[in-house]
């Protein structure tokens, strides 16, 4: 992964610095709240709820076992001994109080960590796919790029106050396990017919009240070329995005008023900053510099090609761990090596939650089989990128002390989950009680395997952190006379493979009452059981069968909701 | 970054008196594309651009001005940071660039590198503070308009 050069260091205590200043006069009355609000938001400090939110931002989800234990140090001294991974790879606390914000940043700064443009209208923490350099289907490995893009995307003086909030993915494998139709801008990797690297380019994906898919708006921009082609976009955007109507002010609303001119604008920019700008062509980017980044992601010391070695376990595999190796454990670009997920979707605890203890085990896990690396994957888990085959035995016991090895990767219990209203200042419902009793509904193994793969997203507003849009199974939480209300979508995609085309969900049916929704779920999933086909998965069967049969089922189920129609 | 004074500063609208001053006149985009011709002669011009024009339209016009007032409606509302590096890196403007409106301390190393060289601060920014917030950075990633070069140009070099 990625280390820290010198220059790397002194920018984020720099930046540590200035934002203790910042602090300082904020907290002696020099610098007001509203004044002081964009300061803090582009250094991951959101006020919530309770205390202000800081979201730490693990750049394309790479995070170090020394990292995850300075995450636990400061989930145990600064907050409530527990934080939460994030569907952008980041990590939240909860309960740090503001006037020890300044000391948390230089702890976060000792370890190469920073909250760094993680809220904000500006670039945010740039995300990738978690298999990114290990998986089978990589074409080229994305997380170069995303590191040269992050560099240059960090306190960019021109893009600091754009109208709204700017998300990039990007991934370089055939599948897209980073949802990048759904961000501001998607890049994917590949090669052409020449062999030659570029990237396709996505812009204008988004969730939240409009949901849209991005726009292709090149197939093939050459990598040298790729920071330019954003400086473009994104110059595009901040000189005509809507700033008038927060609602309207995301980058998917320019691209969709207007249509090819959008695209014509942006290929005209990017000609005139090579063409025209004192300076332009600066930011192509040389061989050297893509050699420079990518040697940080070349294999890690110890990590050698090795013939697949089951020889330790094999013949004593209990069911518990077939399961295990099933679901958690994934295929590997390098042979005697799987990738292995840390699953944080368990009962009793929030979807990607952690304690401090859990960070410290999940760390001890990194060194022990994976050289000290984890990821922080898209659907908030942990997930272990380099373990040796003839150790998978061995780190299945381990983990299943944890309480890591619940074997439900792609199941209805992996489910993503915002912290909704029982943190966030924003939700209009609860998320964590309704992610609680679906877990516990559905707690028998069996019965999970038999419905198979399934995205179940919740999402406690319509800002869509949860990703309501993009589940087969969408949640979403509505306020309704200060009452919580769930309306519930299907055969959403977040454009992968199993999920096909990215689209959002549909609505089946007016809001359900909390209490309702469990009975709900289970009614979809009867309805899925009862008209699959034999190999479909719940999506295939939505996409054919379409909304009806699922509204029957679920207003069926209706309880209290009914009692209220029956009442108007 | 200069620090402007407006009690020292020469720049005056023509609505400022009545009579219109014989030397630093700053005019609207309005009145000088409306009335261009009663501008004419070597008395230095100056320009308030508002945030949404596009300042590429000024090119021709440039020559003409010793001063470009940018503006910030908001100080949250970014778009002047575009139009400071187009001025500079495109359109070549060699004259002050200044930033009006919601100027506040800490969008002093922003404006800087976007290619502000002067600042009319609001009234109640300290002067210290706001020193102090160009101070922080030794260097940065991508280039500005200062130092084209980003990071990986300059270690290169």
């Amino acid at each position: 992964m990625y280390s820290y050069t010198d220059f790397d260091r002194q920018f984020v205590h720099a930046r540590a610095a200035q934002f203790r200043d910042q602090l300082q006069r904020h907290l002696a009355g020099q610098l007001g709240e509203e004044e002081f609000r964009p300061l803090r938001l582009q250094n991951g400090w959101y006020v919530q709820r309770h205390a202000p939110m800081l979201r730490i931002a693990v750049p394309y989800g790479e995070l170090s076992s020394k990292q995850l234990r300075q995450l636990a140090v400061i989930a145990r001294t600064h907050d409530r001994g527990y934080g939460h991974f994030t569907t952008r790879q980041n990590l939240q606390f909860n309960w740090i109080p503001l006037p020890q914000a300044a000391d948390v940043m230089d702890l976060l700064a000792d370890v190469d960590m920073h909250g760094i443009q993680t809220s904000g209208n500006c670039v945010r923490n740039i995300t990738s796919d978690a298999l990114a350099g290990i998986a089978p289907d990589e074409e080229v490995d994305p997380r170069p790029y995303c590191e040269i893009l992050r560099q240059w995307s960090t306190l960019h003086p021109e893009f600091a106050f754009l109208p709204r909030k700017f998300k990039i993915a990007v991934i370089g494998a055939h599948e897209d396990r980073a949802a990048i139709g759904w961000h501001d801008i998607g890049l994917r990797a590949h090669k052409n017919d020449a062999g030659e690297i570029g990237f396709k380019v996505l812009v204008g994906g988004g969730m939240g009240r409009t949901p849209v898919i991005g726009t292709v708006v090149s197939e093939f921009v050459p990598w040298q070329q790729i920071l330019v082609f954003v400086e473009a976009i994104l110059r595009v955007y901040n000189r005509y995005g809507r700033r008038d109507n927060m609602y309207k002010a995301r980058i998917k609303i320019l691209v969709k008023a207007e249509g090819e001119r959008f695209i014509q604008s942006v290929q005209r920019e990017f000609a005139s900053i090579l063409e025209r700008d004192a300076g332009g062509a600066e930011h192509l980017i040389p061989q050297a510099e893509l050699d420079r980044v990518a040697r940080h992601f070349v294999l890690p010391a110890g990590v050698h090609a090795a013939a697949d070695d089951d020889s330790a376990w094999r013949g004593d595999t209990p069911l518990a761990f077939q399961r295990w190796l099933e679901r958690n454990v994934h295929a590997h670009r390098l042979p005697g090596y799987r990738a292995v997920t840390l699953s944080l979707k368990r009962a009793g605890q929030a979807p990607g939650d952690a304690t401090a203890d859990q960070m410290d085990a999940a760390a001890e896990l990194a060194d022990r089989f994976s050289v000290g690396e984890l990821r922080v994957t898209h659907d908030q888990n942990l997930l272990l990128p380099w373990v040796r085959t003839r150790d998978l035995r061995l780190l299945w016991e381990a983990a299943r002390k944890a309480s890591f090895a619940t074997p439900n990767i792609g199941f209805l219990t992996d489910m993503i989950a915002c912290p909704g209203g029982d943190f966030c200042g924003l939700a209009n419902a609860r998320s964590i009680p309704i992610a609680a009793a679906i877990n516990e509904r559905f707690d028998d193994l069996d019965t999970l395997y038999d419905i198979g793969d399934i995205d179940l997203h919740i999402s406690g507003c319509i800002n869509s952190c949860g990703h309501h849009h993009s589940g087969h199974i969408g949640i979403l939480g509505v306020d309704k006379d200060g009452a919580e209300w769930y309306q519930v979508t299907v055969a959403g995609s977040d454009g992968s493979r199993l999920s096909g085309a990215s689209v959002p969900g549909k609505v089946i049916g007016p809001s359900f009452a909390a209490d309702e929704v469990p009975d709900v779920i289970e009614a979809l999933i009867d309805t899925y059981r009862a008209q699959r086909t034999s190999d479909e998965r719940f999506i295939d069967t939505a996409r054919r069968i379409g909304v009806p049969p699922f509204r029957a089922a679920a207003d069926a189920v209706r309880r209290s909701t009914a009692r209220a129609e029956a009442a108007a | 970054m200069r620090f402007i004074d407006p009690a020292q500063d020469p720049w005056r609208t023509p609505s400022d008196d009545g009579a219109r001053p014989q030397s630093h006149l700053l005019l609207s985009h309005e009145q000088w594309s409306s009335r261009r011709a009663e501008f004419s002669g070597a008395r230095p011009l100056g320009l308030i651009v508002p945030n949404t024009l596009d300042v590429e339209l000024l090119h021709d016009d440039l020559p003409r001005f010793a001063l470009i007032a940018l503006q910030f409606p908001k100080w949250t509302d970014g778009r002047a940071y575009s139009q400071a590096r187009l001025l500079r890196a495109r359109l070549r403007f060699q004259g002050e660039v200044r930033a009006t409106g919601e100027v506040l301390v800490d969008m002093l190393p922003l404006l800087h590198r976007s290619g502000v060289d002067t600042v009319l601060m609001r009234a109640d920014q300290s002067l210290d503070s706001a020193q102090r917030a160009l101070r922080f950075f030794a260097g940065h990633y991508q280039g500005d308009v200062h130092e084209a070069r980003p990071a990986f140009g300059r270690s290169a070099a």
